[in-house]
């Protein structure tokens, strides 16, 4: 038969983590737009197509981080993470005692560091899409001194206020809020074996 | 005479209108730029011109092909699952054209490289002007194709996954020969047949160091080689790795080898075992066991003709014999848990 010929030549494919990962990217789509459209007063569409936007960049750095990582990773650690994609568990070596802690750690960094790229995603994205923040337009009036005066104190007060801006605000609750629904999602796909596995 | 001519000439005009495209400004007119071009290369390959003139040729023939399919597929508005397929074949075709030639496995950077590819057929006509001047699109387009990037980013990533589990595979071959089943990653078609682990060319030339050794041997020498078992156990595993060593998998160092000789009757059964450290779908692990039987036999024919005095004890020589299945048990044969 030509047809399991060629499935057999292809071998182990990938497609639980196409599928899973799909689905993943919906729920947190759909749900960080909720949260930008509330905090952010975005339209319908626009806070959709910015979670999208940026959840799929998130995302595909994700898996260079990984491959690159995985390439350069100790024989050992490598072969866990092996056991990990193809059996879904952990086998006796070395390393079994900190996978865990290990675990933990690299799930710690991958939430700041995915906070970290969606919000510059959405700076970027705001810049190449023109709608720049107000105090950095280019083609701001030149008023009088005492406007000019205003505007940089303005400017002054937002840059010490730094970190805690609505965007920086919006965007931490929106990766909280898709964070914890795939971490959910993820205990309950593992715990039950919903998708019949 | 003119009747003739007048046929022929009116047959040509409708072969030509068949095959005229409509406009000069048409996918036809691609197509049949890249037919020529290639005809042209076909020809100076034939006058062996230099490889520079035939590569120009084959390559604008490709682009032409590329092109010319593209817009073909989207005037015809061809659809799949309402998504337009056009710049997906379009760079498809691309994509065998740039890496098709490297040959080897030429699969790898032409699939990764595809969804790439494909964006910058969409992306190129939105943000190069015909005069080859950048140009600004309207925001809508502009967040249309950053979304484009980052989804075909995404694919280009699933394909590299696919291409990185396929060398974990090639790293360690056993791991095909376990279930995926329970994997929450990868899915493998059933009905296949799957591949016997590399234990079972272990155990074959564990097999073959035995029969060497204690195989055809007088029973007493026998008798003393399974007095130092620690010792063989060790030379066997070496033996083995050096004579694995030639196509060296990385997958090597996580076998062990290990045999026990129980006692049976007048002989032994030597159980061997190849014991897999490596990941595996069973929380346990799992071996391989090849069961052989080690009997003393009396060289009664061949001593009664040599005309032996009666009640002198005959040599006792040893025969080997092994199984040639080898089970695939779940656990450790010593019951105890291996250390990686």
């Amino acid at each position: 038969m030509p047809i399991n010929d060629l499935l057999s030549e292809l071998g182990i494919l990938p497609l639980r983590a196409i599928a899973v990962q799909s689905m993943l990217l919906m729920v947190a789509i759909v749900l960080e737009a909720m949260v930008l459209r509330q905090q952010l007063r975005l339209g319908y569409r626009t806070s959709m197509q910015y979670a999208a936007t940026l959840n799929l960049l998130a995302t595909s750095l994700g898996w260079i981080a990984f491959l690159a990582l995985e390439a350069v990773l100790p024989l050992a650690l490598r072969s866990q993470v092996i056991s990990y994609v193809l059996f879904n568990r952990f086998y006796t070596n070395s390393w079994y005692d900190v996978l865990p802690v290990v675990v933990v750690v690299v799930a710690i960094a991958a939430f700041f560091v995915t906070y970290w790229i969606k919000l510059q995603g959405l700076l970027w994205l705001l810049q190449l899409l023109g709608q720049k923040p107000v105090e950095n337009t280019p083609e701001a009036i030149e008023g009088d001194r005492r406007q000019r005066y205003e505007r940089a104190r303005r400017a002054q007060i937002e840059g010490r206020q730094g970190g805690s801006s609505p965007r920086a605000l919006a965007m931490l609750q929106a990766n909280a809020a898709s964070f914890t629904a795939i971490l959910v999602l993820l205990l309950l796909i593992n715990q039950i074996g919903v998708l019949g596995w | 005479m003119v009747g003739f001519f007048g046929f022929l000439r009116q047959t040509l005009t409708e072969l030509w209108q068949a095959v005229l495209p409509p406009r000069y400004f048409s996918w036809q007119t691609v197509i049949y730029m890249s037919l020529f071009s290639w005809l042209v290369s076909l020809l100076a390959r034939l006058l062996a011109t230099t490889a520079f003139t035939v590569g120009l040729l084959a390559t604008i023939s490709w682009i032409c092909l590329a092109l010319g399919v593209g817009w073909a597929l989207e005037a015809n508005k061809v659809r799949l699952f309402g998504i337009p397929i056009a710049p997906w074949v379009s760079g498809a075709i691309l994509c065998l054209f740039l890496f098709g030639s490297w040959g080897g496995r030429w699969l790898q950077p032409a699939l990764v490289s595809w969804p790439l590819v494909s964006f910058a057929v969409i992306a190129v006509p939105s943000l190069v002007s015909w005069d080859f001047d950048l140009k600004a699109p309207p925001p809508m387009v502009r967040q249309q194709l950053a979304l484009l990037f980052c989804l075909s980013l995404l694919f280009s990533s699933w394909f590299q996954f696919y291409f990185r589990i396929q060398s974990w595979v090639r790293d360690y071959p056993s791991l095909v020969a376990d279930s995926v089943d329970h994997s929450a990653f990868v899915y493998r078609f059933p009905g296949q047949e799957v591949a016997l682990p590399a234990g079972v060319t272990h155990l074959t030339i564990a097999e073959e160091t035995l029969r060497e050794q204690i195989d055809n041997k007088p029973w007493p020498s026998v008798e003393r080689w399974l007095l130092n078992l620690e010792g063989q156990r060790q030379a066997l595993q070496q033996r083995v790795q050096s004579q694995m060593g030639r196509d060296a998998d990385l997958e090597d160092s996580l076998w062990r080898l290990d045999f026990q000789p129980l006692s049976n009757g007048d002989g032994y059964t030597l159980k061997l075992w190849a014991i897999w450290s490596g990941p595996a779908a069973n929380q346990n692990g799992y071996y391989l066991e090849k069961t052989c039987l080690l009997m003393p036999i009396n060289r009664g024919g061949l001593v009664e003709t040599e005309n032996t005095a009666p009640g002198y004890t005959t040599t006792q020589w040893s025969t080997l014999t092994c199984d040639l299945q080898t089970p695939r048990q779940a656990g450790h044969p010593r019951g105890t848990q291996q250390q990686g």
